[in-house]
């Protein structure tokens, strides 16, 4: 018999290939989802293919890997010794809340160990499939084409670097499916599986990889013919503001130094915000204009550290004592650091991590013992601050001058901004006397002069030319990105300090009822807003983006006497939407009706569509099962033959099965051909000789009348591993 | 089995002479498992005589040969009683149809008559002279002879006589690398003259009996007869094949089996044989003719367009 599969040696080589192709899927998991242990996940891979290789029963390897889980979730997680009480009290508690988190659908519940269990299940789905790719179907190529695109997609869109990654794919992919074509070629040519014709073929192949390696490396390399797709990509997708874009760059650290372009809506949720009012959630800030977009100077200013529930110091001052309020955030997406409400105490959350927070950019990024730490639940204290008009008033351009060397890089301005955009800033605050008229004015500027708010059709600016003069002069339409930018440039036109803020504005409001709000926020609601440096008062959030009213509390202070101007207006943060859905389903309900007859009409008549739908559904999932038939059969023939007793009746039950799926999976039996010379093309067609032999052994039971010889038990495997093939 | 490997033995025999026609060697021996004769079709000088003279040495049997010439007479077929003054008596003079396996030699030469008497002794494997029955040695096997090529001065066999054969076999020119070894081995002596038997004539008779018992499945029996039924419908043909054809089709595939050394027959075995047993059967329309149809053709045809039975068989 012709079996390279039997040959342990070529298939051991087989697996270490796959092992070596399943550790590149790991690296950059592990790397960009910062899971550390990648060692101990690699030995679990490996595991799982020692076993399949030495062809371990799966009531050994089962309990094998299961024990291998458990005892990495208490190396990992508890570090204590596995056999003892409390690593088996950690595992029940551990799976009890699990348990319970996830039959009452508490999915934020789970926790980490869960997760880690469900990668682990992934792997273990893995191996098993690439398994059998290798074992039976003796073809690697789709699994392989799809690690070159994971990793050319990695190397794309995420931090990730995949250089040297796709070139020991490329041979290791290249040696594997020679390999495996190899192995197909003599089965179906049944050739004996002789060393020197295995060296024939496998030194040449070696030696081939090896030198188109070689050359590959050593060519000259032309540069990319297309520019980099990221930029391209997200401009379609919403550079900054909102978007589904911006998520990903705020995580991932893409840059906002391309502005511009439309955008479509994305409600998935970032946060819930458990608040009494709903607050501008501040990520950070970035300095540098390009004409294009926003860069962050990097190396300036100082970083501190600061613990659970220690007095932070941002650039603003929290407000009146009085006022302290206290935001719960529930984290939906994960972010390297906190998000923080204007006039931010401290913050609070059940780890202990170190809150970083960057002069350069305003952000607070968390660390848990030197690495990045996601938070998921945490308390921020905050007190909104709150100006004084009189000290705004105050404020005097003569000041803006003796602000210290540090501010320059918020009056940065790139040379080629166009001269009139310069001349708008001059002309728009020609009637202010103080710097913060001059900024309100430049506020409220474009809700009175036609500016429209728009997420559709925003261009994006063209080489040579200004982001802020495009949207000043020539659209007049955009997205918060527009109004914040421009408003940031005309300011420090002016020398007024000013930086580009991104974050979140306050979100939905999904719950008013008993205790504090809760607000959703949505990828939606990410914003860009503009805060401004008042000389003598402070830095200062302003709102110019039309339709959204986040702008500071301003106290308009008693002693001045001073009537506010009209255009004062302090918009209210908008009414939470009272949910009307409780009153339309009391409404509901009294409709249905008194008989249970009325009730079954109302029922049909209110769910016709559903029902109608339901039935064309079904009924169109039952003709794709029906279709679909020889793909699944298997899957319930095996076990009911399996189960079967071993007669002869049985196997020619089965026998006559095995030519229908046959026929199903397209291989027909011309009327005229004979079982043997049909058993001989499958064969052929297969590469393998057990259509052949079932055959004979159906011949002498339905021609011979020779049915005590068959034996079933023995045929068995053959059928089912023909069988198996169909599906394929 | 035993039997396979003796009649395998006597096939390879017969391959040291004839070369490259293991099939008709087959075929032979299959018409002589199941009592029947077979007609060899083909041009001169392709091995026809060479192929029974091996068989004949094979299982060491006695050989005849009848060269049929327009003139030949029945009895110098069958034989001849000569008055013997000294005696007074009717001595019978076997003619050479009295042999184990009898050479016919171009069969469509002779008269129809002489060629009734050849047929009619096969047939009941015996000859009645001056109303004396003689039995023909047992095993009887005549295997004849006809020229396609020759039509002057020929009379063809009649379609009913030509159902007394049970196959008729085209021997075909061999290919140019069995030709190259056939003019290799006849450089020095002809190999026929080497030839051993490696069966006895009581060992074949008793093979003649086991192949009766190779077991014939009611769902073959259904094969044979729906095979059979189809020539009678087909378009193309005037007469089809007749139950003795079905017989001789059934029975040829029991020594088939058995030659592949099974004790039951398969639709492969019917499948192999059905083109010898039923082309010289089946009389052909003259448009058949016009339309270059020939009866190898149709039986193909009937064979691709017959559902071979997969399934134990129900009756109906």
């Amino acid at each position: 018999m012709i079996n390279i599969r039997k040959n342990k040696v070529f298939m051991a080589v087989l697996y270490v290939l796959v092992f070596l192709l399943l550790a590149e899927w790991l690296t950059p998991v592990m790397s960009l989802t910062d899971t550390a242990h990648k060692s101990l996940f690699l030995i679990f891979i490996g595991l799982g293919l020692v076993m399949a290789l030495a062809k371990v029963p799966w009531w050994i390897s089962g309990p094998v890997k299961v024990l291998y889980v458990l005892w990495f979730i208490v190396y990992v997680y508890t570090g204590q010794a596995f056999f003892s009480n409390s690593s088996i009290v950690f595992l029940w508690s551990d799976f009890t809340a699990n348990f319970i988190a996830l039959t009452s659908q508490n999915w934020a519940e789970t926790t980490d160990v869960f997760r880690t269990v469900l990668f682990f299940a992934l792997l273990w789905m893995a191996v098993y499939l690439i398994h059998y790719w290798v074992s039976f179907r003796l073809s690697i190529f789709l699994f392989y084409l799809l690690t070159v695109v994971f990793i050319a997609v990695l190397d794309t869109f995420s931090p990730y670097t995949g250089d040297t990654a796709i070139i020991r794919i490329m041979v290791i992919g290249l040696m594997l499916a020679g390999l495996l074509h190899l192995a197909r070629w003599i089965e179906t040519h049944r050739i004996p599986a002789k060393i020197d014709k295995i060296a024939a073929y496998v030194i040449p192949l070696f030696l081939m990889v090896a030198a188109s390696t070689a050359i590959a490396l050593y060519l000259p390399k032309s540069g990319p013919i297309w520019p980099d797709p990221v930029p391209y990509i997200t401009s379609f997708s919403g550079e900054a503001g909102s978007g589904p874009g911006t998520i990903g760059r705020i995580g991932y650290g893409v840059d906002d130094s391309q502005l511009g372009g439309s955008f479509i809506g994305d409600d998935t949720p970032v946060f819930r915000a458990e608040v009494e009012d709903g607050q501008y959630w501040k990520v950070e800030s970035k300095d540098f204009y390009t004409t294009k977009g926003w860069r962050v100077t990097r190396n300036v200013g100082d970083k501190f550290v600061y613990n659970n529930e220690e007095q932070v110091d941002t650039d603003f001052t929290p407000g009146d004592p009085e006022q302290e309020a206290t935001a719960l955030l529930s984290m939906e997406q994960d972010f390297p650091f906190v998000l923080y409400p204007y006039g931010t105490k401290s913050f609070l959350m059940h780890e202990t991590p170190d809150y970083e927070y960057d002069t350069a950019d305003q952000r607070f990024d968390t660390f848990f013992e030197g690495d990045v730490f996601e938070p998921e639940l945490y308390e921020v204290k905050f007190s909104e601050p709150s100006f004084s008009l009189t000290a705004l008033r105050e404020t005097s351009v003569e000041d803006l001058e003796e602000l210290p060397s540090e501010f320059d890089r918020f009056v940065q301005l790139p040379e080629e901004l166009p001269q009139r955009v310069r001349d708008l800033a001059v002309e728009i605050t020609e009637g202010s006397d103080n710097v913060y008229d001059k900024t309100r004015a430049i506020e409220r500027y474009f809700s009175n002069n036609n500016f429209e708010y728009s997420q559709q059709d925003i261009p994006v600016p063209e080489e040579g030319q200004d982001y802020v003069d495009q949207f000043l002069f020539e659209t007049k339409r955009g997205y918060c990105d527009n109004f914040s930018t421009s408003m940031v440039v005309l300011l420090r036109s002016l020398d007024i300090p000013a930086r580009w803020v991104k974050g979140f504005n306050e979100g939905e409001l999904i719950r008013a009822s008993d205790g504090p709000d809760i607000y959703e926020i949505t990828n939606n609601n990410a914003h860009s807003w503009v805060e401004a440096y008042m000389p003598g008062v402070g830095w200062m959030l302003f709102e110019p983006t039309i339709g959204f009213t986040g702008a500071a509390d301003v106290n308009f202070d008693l002693e001045t006497g001073e009537t506010t101007p009209e255009d004062v207006e302090m918009p209210d943060r908008p009414d939470p939407l009272q949910p009307e859905e409780p009153e339309v389903d009391a409404a509901a309900a009294e409709i249905a009706g008194p008989t249970i007859r009325a009730r079954l009409n109302q029922f049909f008549t209110e769910n016709k569509a559903k029902i109608v739908w339901t039935i064309i559904g079904s009924a169109l999932l039952g003709a794709l099962l029906y279709k679909m038939r020889s793909k699944w059969m298997p899957k319930v023939l095996i076990p009911y033959y399996r189960s079967r007793n071993g007669s002869a009746q049985t196997f020619e039950k089965a026998y006559l099965r095995l030519l229908k799926q046959l026929d199903l999976y397209g291989i027909k039996r011309r009327d005229g051909q004979t079982l043997r010379s049909y058993a001989a093309y499958i064969d052929s067609f297969f590469g393998t000789h057990e259509m052949s032999r079932l055959t004979s052994a159906y011949e002498q039971s339905v021609y011979g009348g020779n049915s005590n010889s068959v034996e079933w038990h023995e045929l068995k495997e053959s059928w089912e591993n023909l069988i198996n093939r169909t599906s394929g | 089995m035993k039997a396979q490997e003796r009649l395998e033995q006597v096939i390879d025999n017969i391959e040291k002479v004839i070369i490259g026609k293991r099939n008709i060697a087959e075929l032979s021996i299959v018409a002589m498992l199941s009592h029947g004769h077979v007609l060899l079709e083909d041009v001169p000088g392709v091995g026809k005589t060479m192929l029974v003279r091996a068989l004949a040495k094979s299982v060491g049997a006695d050989f005849k040969r009848i060269q049929f010439t327009p003139d030949l007479l029945p009895s110098d077929v069958i034989g001849v009683s000569i008055y013997n003054p000294k005696d007074m008596e009717f001595h019978f003079r076997p003619g050479p149809i009295m042999g184990n396996i009898v050479l016919a030699d171009e069969i469509n030469r002779t008269s129809p008559k002489t060629q009734s008497s050849l047929l009619e002794a096969m047939e009941e494997a015996s000859v009645t002279i001056d109303g004396v029955t003689m039995q023909i040695p047992k095993p009887f096997f005549v295997m004849a002879t006809q020229n396609p090529i020759e039509y002057e001065g020929t009379y063809p066999l009649p379609e009913a006589q030509l159902d007394r054969f049970l196959l008729k076999i085209k021997m075909g020119y061999p290919s140019s690398k069995e030709e190259m070894e056939v003019l290799s081995r006849s450089q020095i002596s002809a190999p026929i003259e080497n030839l051993q038997s490696v069966i006895t004539l009581e060992e074949l008779i008793k093979l003649q009996e086991e192949v009766k018992l190779i077991k014939v499945d009611d769902t073959i029996r259904a094969y044979i007869v729906e095979l059979s039924r189809h020539t009678r419908t087909e378009p193309y043909v005037y007469l089809g094949v007749s139950p003795r054809g079905s017989i001789a089709l059934m029975k040829s595939s029991q020594a088939y089996a058995m030659l592949k050394g099974r004790d039951y027959v398969t639709p492969d075995d019917v499948q192999h044989l059905a083109k010898f047993v039923f082309s010289h059967r089946i009389m052909l329309r003259s448009e058949a003719r016009y339309d270059g149809v020939t009866a190898e053709e149709i039986v193909d045809r009937i064979l691709a367009k017959t559902r071979v039975p997969v399934q134990r068989y129900v009756g109906q």
